[in-house]
């Protein structure tokens, strides 16, 4: 396999990942059931046991960035296009799918756990100071459960 | 074979030559930074000689199967994860095409291909006398059981608690109960002969890890010798009559029910009885492992802190009917389900329609064998027109209770087994 097909690869990865949370049949919503009160809901920031769940029905909430204003690249899974968005997606999706991590609402400290698991456990190349800052701070600044 | 486009979906144009990269992060020297990325996930790598493609790149995922499934709900495609919406899960026996799907690596060629040839599983460690088996050993020397039995991921409703867990974002569908065919596992340990000294499994497939490096086990988790002598738990060949599918394990699974799914092995080739806790991938760590004591939400505990998850805990579905269907106002409406504990049997099921405030016990079924889910139904009646909600609750022998909130918040969000509640509209 060339490196253009690899490439090629990644970008189909890319596509099926901005698939990802649609059902393979019908949508949920297209059923036109209404209101599913199991509907989890997304990363609210804080914590408070008395909030109302449910939300729209139907599949989970996955890839909804963080800031509704901040546009998404589809070249790169439907992540926000924002700095650090094109290193995180090679980074992540050179082993598993863009969904792995757009669907993941985790405190800083459990994203700076998930990289060293990353690089002790599961093989990740440890990348430079820079790179790796610049990437923690893209996971946290749109998967986050603080912001 | 690098078919994992997903029927029905789009498929995206094959032009993409080097465009991902145009804008600086691959720029120039493409297999360098290609090498610096994909390279470095398998073996040896500095050796690696230009224009090596990393096999994962190469291994199936398995997501080209999943147009034999239907209805499910894709949480990932790399691995593999799906889960299926509740009213799709109303048979007593879960058929192939319903069931949640839950890979930690990739799917094996050997499944891909349906081929066991050649296939054995090892019995070794605290036993007096180590075995090899093949598939038909198994058949033929052991007594064949078929049985119904459940399998619910460990972390099934990770997606209701707040703050998130990481992990695959499963709401309520990470449950099934197909027919499985196989022997007790138990009759093959007694073969091999269990030392005193033995305290624990640890079972080993041949999945391929996600970076695609072979030296990398995706998953090696195991159960505690007295669980895993247990009559419930199987070796099994056959789900629902039919050769395992490629997605579930062909050709050899473990099926311990009442466990998370995890200790469910898939593509079973080892079991390596321990004279301590198995240390294998995610066993240790924060995997499949809950706080030793009550923790606030949000809270960092200490790895060392962290103990083994054991008995699933009791927990019930609606299926039938779908959420947000419209009913009679002032006339029973049938709703259904299923029950389950992973102690074994569910006592008793409740279900409320006024939020809780009153409960009416429901039918339930006995399981026709232990860890089969069990069925129960109760009519409902809204006394007017408006907006109701079904709740089920299921109660344990030992008369625990599912919670009507998320249980118990740990740092990977497993075990929460709140109340399913579904929406109806009385007209």
């Amino acid at each position: 396999m060339s490196l253009s097909q690899v490439l090629s690869r990644l970008a189909r990865g890319a596509a099926l990942a901005a698939a990802l949370a649609v059902p393979l049949a019908l949508p949920a919503a297209a059923l036109a059931q209404g209101y599913d009160p199991m509907a989890p809901r997304g990363g609210a920031p804080g914590f408070n046991p008395m909030l109302p769940g449910g939300a729209a029905p139907g599949a989970p909430s996955a890839a909804a960035p963080a800031e509704s204003d901040v546009p998404t690249n589809p070249e790169l899974g439907g992540i926000p296009d924002t700095a650090g968005a094109e290193e995180t997606f090679y980074l992540c999706s050179a082993c598993h799918s863009m969904a792995t991590v757009t669907s993941q609402r985790l405190t800083d400290e459990r994203w700076d756990y998930t990289w060293t698991w990353m690089v002790e456990d599961q093989g990740m190349p440890e990348m430079d100071a820079e790179t790796k800052a610049l990437i923690l701070s893209y996971l946290k600044r749109h998967f986050s459960a603080e912001r | 074979m690098l078919n994992d486009d997903i029927p029905a979906q789009p498929t995206p144009s094959e032009d993409g030559q080097a465009e991902p990269g145009r804008r600086g992060f691959l720029k120039g020297a493409g297999l360098t930074a290609m090498g610096a990325l994909l390279g470095t996930s398998i073996p040896f790598e500095r050796n690696m000689p230009p224009g090596l493609v990393p096999v994962a790149l190469a291994q199936d995922t398995g997501a080209g199967l999943m147009g034999e499934k239907n209805g499910l709900t894709l949480l990932n495609d790399r691995p593999v994860n799906a889960e299926t919406p509740a009213h799709l899960l109303d048979d007593d026996v879960t058929p192939y095409e319903r069931l949640f799907v839950r890979n930690n690596g990739l799917v094996p060629q050997h499944a891909m291909d349906m081929s066991a040839d050649g296939w054995t599983l090892t019995i070794d460690g605290e036993v007096d006398n180590p075995l090899t088996l093949t598939i038909a050993d198994l058949q033929n020397d052991f007594e064949t059981v078929t049985a119904p039995l459940w399998l619910e991921c460990g972390g099934n409703g990770r997606a209701f608690f707040q703050p998130g867990a990481s992990g695959n974002q499963w709401t309520t569908g990470a449950i099934g109960c197909p027919e499985w065919t196989g022997v007790r596992l138990k009759d093959v340990l007694e073969r091999a002969g269990v030392k005193s000294t033995a305290v624990y499994t640890g079972h080993y497939g041949n999945d391929v890890h996600l970076s695609g490096d072979p030296s990398k086990e995706v998953i090696s988790r195991g159960v505690p010798i007295e669980k895993a002598m247990g009559p419930e738990n199987l070796i099994a060949w056959a789900m629902n009559g039919q050769p395992i599918p490629a997605l579930h394990g062909f050709p050899l699974r473990l099926v311990v029910p009442g466990y998370p799914g995890s200790a469910s092995q898939k593509y079973l080739t080892r079991i390596w009885v321990r004279d301590r806790e198995h240390d294998g991938s995610k066993m240790t760590g924060y995997s499949y492992r809950m706080p030793a004591y009550p923790v606030a939400p949000g809270t960092e505990v200490p790895e060392s802190d962290m103990v083994v998850m054991l008995d699933m805990p009791v927990k019930s579905l609606v299926t039938f009917p779908q959420t947000g269907v419209e009913v009679p106002a002032g006339r029973p409406a049938e709703v259904r389900g299923h029950a389950w504990s992973g102690k074994g049997d569910v006592a008793a099921m409740h279900v409320s329609l006024d939020f809780g405030q009153t409960w009416q016990e429901a039918e339930l079924m006995a399981p026709p064998n232990p860890f089969a889910w069990q069925r129960w139904t109760a009519n409902v009646t809204p006394p007017q027109a408006g907006y109701y909600e079904v709740w089920a609750r299921a109660t344990d022998k030992d008369g625990n209770m599912q919670p009507p909130v998320v249980p118990g918040w740990n740092p990977r969000g497993y075990g929460n087994n709140m109340i399913h509640r579904i929406a109806l509209f009385a007209v």
